[in-house]
């Protein structure tokens, strides 16, 4: 008992200099509260399955706007179709009045793009926060045939020995993608075995199922400490700060275009009223520059996108991401 | 003849999905393509149906469908719960919950109205406290907010 | 360090008033949130997860996973009483366990699940003591080719549950497979059968199915009969299990807890699997399997012991290696990553507080559970006394909202009406449901499982004889099918 009070002391002390410059924070939200809103709870949409990376971003998120903004935030799973459901949700039924905010990633451009089949388009959801950005990293074995060897020369090996060396792969999304990159450049052909989830294909990895595989750092962190994968390429413009030693893909294979990052932001639907709106992305700013959870995301191995993290700049650049991602598609024959 | 009637059903089912299976392709580069497990098992339906419908004259179970006042009352449930999913949309989980329960009540199990709207009344407070405060689960909400 | 020390550790992280606390919060709300139809532990532990946040690490785990084990004690109750499964591994318990209680033996039943739950989940943990950096090595060896001989072992068992015709069985396993191809195949990401509309691109949802199948179509049997005053006409015979309930359970469930256990540990298996092949082996194994379905008492034991074995058992992974098996146990690790835990193979080493206090709170969990449950025996068996004219718009308001938790679309609530009515109509033509269910839980695992296993293998189905394990697990399928002929041909 004694040590709990000790911790909770130690903390009381620690966060009260984050409390006395928080409280003008506070100030600066409820400067911008609309009257009358919210008289319930705010729900945050998350279109994966709860425990996942975006999930897990969704919660600490709610947590910290809970803090700052005092209003009650329900996160809600609406899962299906690999996050087509719930896109779709918020872009056709959520009502546009400020009671949903969808934290989502950039995985909705493809939904949008190449599955929607004109029943909406990704302009029916509106930016109001960045959250972070997660490349998509290589991971090998730390045993067996290919163990220790870097991206180029797993590389060469499938080119060399086409359909033998296996990749996982989650279809139909960047991890294909990036290896179609990958084999239309190098002339490398990887015998691809399809997953879920990048998790799943790391899992793999580390039982021997699969010679390489692709996920995202949280994804395989545990795993990597423990000696039984190792990051090979990250696909970011530059190297990651906690993984200094692993060059970018773009290093690793010359080139400089293996850029897939997964990026998180939070929307709400078109129509939202603006001062709603407005309201609820300070809520999100006054979380995204509490310490803590910037902390708690860097745990996670996201990094900030300097694009991004301003506010001001942050829809236009999305936009320039999102439509980079539909030429892409246009130039690979997925859209016409 | 109702069951006929669902043999013959089974097959045409079957005979559609597969029709619809080869259409998304059987085979594929590296193996069963999205066609082939449902294309399997709509020929299986089939089959089955098919059989069924063979051996039907012998093996006849007489199904004792109910009539008159069961069957309205058997229909008035799913009539019930029909109306529920219709109107969760517009009016919200409370009103549509509590509409339905005294259609229930009153229509198939003939209670009082007093005893249908008390215990409607507090079946859908209970179930709304539950499950939207205690456990924190949005229940949608009607055009009057909760 | 050993497995007696980390016990100690263990309890001694766990015997503390505020964990002890937890526990038993964490147990009484898991075993209450599991009786509601519909909302199973993956429901239960996604709404009740932000409560953990202001716990401390262990406060936190050891609550969700009293959590977890709470709500599979208290998803037999609704199975046995009204037919509603709470969650889709207590399917098989409404088989068996609810004829018993319309024949007055409620009371038998829900003591002998509770009874089989604890024995289940306290020689799971023991095992996991023990033998959990072993059975981790050798769980992450597992891939494709081993899950699909699991879920061939799966289907096999669904033939021989089969009660009544066959040719309608395997006409409900063969439509089983048809509705689970509805939605997106996650092996290409290509739409199938959905025409168009997204509600279907997510695939029909099993929990709706299964409240559906069997809640609704026993509402719509009860409301036929015009003198229908309670659920079980007759008297209630004796609360608690006879010495003959005892004799028949208690080897079903040493089998359930052992078949669950190993089930969990297998990737997509899981409490669900676990449940049904429990009570495909109970029935086969039986010397009179035509009481299966009529209130067999083995019916109850095993599944429920299995499904138990199978938390255990699937939290393995998660604790030894950092990889979940089902949604529940990707929701635990995503719980840790919250509470800044980093889970992975170093976990053991760098917490061993958090990881053996996780595992001494199963013990202490369970023996809450059973205390918790059994008490309660009594009173769940007294809902049955209630008129059932009062009883059942209640029953399918708690339906409606339990499936409707699910994914929160009000599609379902049309996918339950509709299986209920197709139900109610191929009860009345003898149509076996509970393979339908099976198949649809089984079939996207079995195909995932096939199509990835031939896409990893450059020497195509070679795969599945050169791997050991599923060669093995293959051969003893070809001959549990050729006993099967056997038996047919001889009868």
């Amino acid at each position: 008992m004694k040590s709990v009070i000790a911790v909770a002391l130690l903390s009381a002390l620690l966060a009260t200099p984050a409390v006395a410059q928080g409280a003008d924070a506070k100030a600066e939200l409820g400067k911008v509260k609309p009257k009358d809103f919210p008289t319930g709870p705010i729900e945050y949409t998350v279109v994966y399955p709860a425990g996942g990376g975006m999930d897990v971003t969704a919660r600490l998120l709610a947590k910290h706007v809970e803090k700052w903004s005092g209003d009650k935030i329900v996160v809600n799973n609406r899962t299906g179709g690999a996050g087509m459901v719930g896109h779709a949700y918020l872009a056709t039924q959520a009502k546009p009045d400020g009671y949903t905010v969808g934290v989502i990633a950039n995985l909705m451009w493809g939904d949008a793009m190449l599955r929607a089949q004109g029943r909406w388009a990704y302009t029916d959801l509106e930016p109001i926060g960045y959250l972070n950005s997660d490349p998509l990293i290589w991971v090998g074995p730390t045993d067996g045939p290919y163990k220790g060897m870097s991206v180029k020369q797993i590389v060469q090996i499938a080119k060399d020995k086409p359909n033998t060396v296996r990749a996982a792969t989650v279809p139909g999304s960047m991890w294909d993608y990036i290896l179609d990159q990958v084999e239309a450049n190098s002339g490398a052909k990887f015998l691809r075995v399809p997953f879920q989830g990048g998790g799943a294909g790391i899992n793999a990895l580390a039982g021997g199922n699969v010679d390489i595989a692709q996920g995202f750092f949280s994804e395989f962190r545990g795993l990597a400490d423990a000696g039984k994968v190792a990051p090979l390429g990250v696909a970011a413009p530059e190297r990651l700060s906690f993984l200094k030693d692993t060059p970018t893909m773009n290093e690793a294979l010359g080139g400089n275009e293996y850029q897939w990052i997964i990026i998180r932001f939070a929307v709400v639907p078109k129509g939202t009223p603006a001062d709603r709106k407005a309201y609820l992305g300070a809520a999100v700013q006054a979380a995204m520059k509490d310490p803590e959870l910037v902390a708690e995301y860097l745990k996670a191995g996201v990094y900030f996108d300097p694009k991004l993290t301003d506010p001001a700049r942050m829809e236009a650049n999305l936009k320039a991401y999102a439509d980079a991602e539909r030429e892409f598609y246009q130039k690979t024959g997925r859209l016409k | 003849m109702f069951e006929r009637a669902l043999n013959i059903f089974w097959i045409l089912l079957g005979g559609a999905a597969a029709a619809y299976a080869w259409t998304l392709g059987l085979v594929g580069s590296s193996g069963p393509d999205s066609g082939l497990f449902p294309f399997i098992s709509a020929l299986i339906v089939m089959a089955a149906g098919v059989v069924l419908l063979l051996r039907s004259p012998r093996e006849a179970v007489a199904p004792d469908f109910p009539r008159g006042a069961a069957l309205g009352r058997v229909l008035g449930v799913a009539a019930g719960l029909a109306f529920m999913a219709v109107s969760i949309p517009y009016l919200g989980f409370a009103v549509a919950g509590f509409v339905t329960m005294i259609i229930l009540l009153r229509a198939v199990e003939k209670s009082g109205w007093l005893f249908s709207i008390a215990l409607a009344f507090i079946s859908v407070v209970v179930v709304v406290w539950l499950f939207g405060r205690v456990l924190g689960m949005t229940l949608p909400r009607g055009p009057w907010g909760w | 360090m050993d497995a007696f020390g980390g016990l100690l550790t263990g309890f001694g992280v766990i015997l503390t008033p505020e964990n002890l606390y937890l526990c038993f919060l964490g147990s009484l709300i898991g075993t209450l949130v599991g009786v509601l139809p519909g909302v199973g532990p993956l429901a239960a532990l996604a709404l009740l997860l932000p409560i953990t946040f202001t716990l401390t690490p262990v406060g936190g785990m050891v609550m969700l996973a009293s959590i977890f084990y709470g709500a599979m004690y208290g998803g037999s109750t609704t199975s046995i009483l009204l037919n509603i499964p709470g969650e889709a591994a207590s399917v098989v318990t409404c088989l068996d366990g609810h004829q018993m209680a319309k024949q007055g033996r409620a009371g038998a039943a829900l003591g002998i699940a509770a009874i089989g739950s604890f024995v289940a989940g306290t020689l799971g943990v023991i095992v996991m003591t023990f033998f959990a950096p072993a059975i981790a090595a050798v769980a992450i060896r597992f891939g494709p080719p081993e899950n699909f001989a699991v879920m061939v072992l799966g289907v096999i068992c669904t033939l021989y549950m089969i009660a009544g015709s066959l040719v309608k069985g395997v006409l409900m396993v063969a439509l089983g497979f048809l509705t689970a191809a509805i939605g997106i195949d996650v092996v290409n990401g290509r739409e199938r059968f959905t025409f168009g509309s997204i509600d279907l691109s997510a695939g029909i949802e099993l929990l709706a199915v299964v409240i559906g199948l069997f809640g609704v179509t026993e509402v719509l049997n009860n409301v036929e009969r015009v003198v229908k005053s309670t659920v079980v006409t007759d008297r209630i015979r004796g609360l608690w299990p006879t010495l003959a309930d005892w004799r028949a359970s208690w080897r079903p469930m040493l089998r359930g807890s052992g078949l669950g256990f190993f089930l969990g540990l297998v990737p997509g298996g899981g409490p669900v699997t676990a449940s049904f092949m429990s009570y495909a082996l109970e029935k086969r194994i039986s010397a009179h399997p035509e009481r299966f379905g009529n209130g067999a008492i083995e019916g109850v034991a095993g599944p429920e012991s299995a499904n138990n074995a199978a938390v255990a058992g699937s939290i393995i992974p998660v604790l030894s290696l950092g990889i979940p098996g089902n949604p529940v146990t990707a929701l635990l690790l995503g719980a840790l990553v919250i509470h800044g835990v980093q889970p992975g193979p170093l976990f053991i080493t760098q917490r061993p507080d958090l990881f053996w206090g996780i595992v001494a709170s199963m013990y202490v969990g369970n023996v809450f559970l059973l205390l918790l449950n059994l008490p309660l025996v009594g009173l769940w068996a007294q809902l049955l006394r209630i008129p059932y004219r009062v009883l059942f718009p209640v029953v399918l308001l708690l339906s409606v909202v339990g499936t409707y938790s699910a994914n929160k679309n009000v599609f379902d609530l049309w996918v339950m009406l509709g299986f209920g009515l197709l139900g109610y109509v191929l009860h009345k033509l003898a149509y076996d449901l509970a393979p339908f269910v099976i198949a649809l839980v089984l079939a996207p695992l079995l195909e995932q499982s096939l199509r990835q296993s031939l896409a990893m293998s450059p020497d195509g189905a070679m795969i599945f004889l050169q791997r050991p394990g599923t060669a093995l697990m293959l051969t003893a399928c070809a001959v549990l099918v050729a006993l099967m002929f056997r038996r047919t041909k001889k009868s």
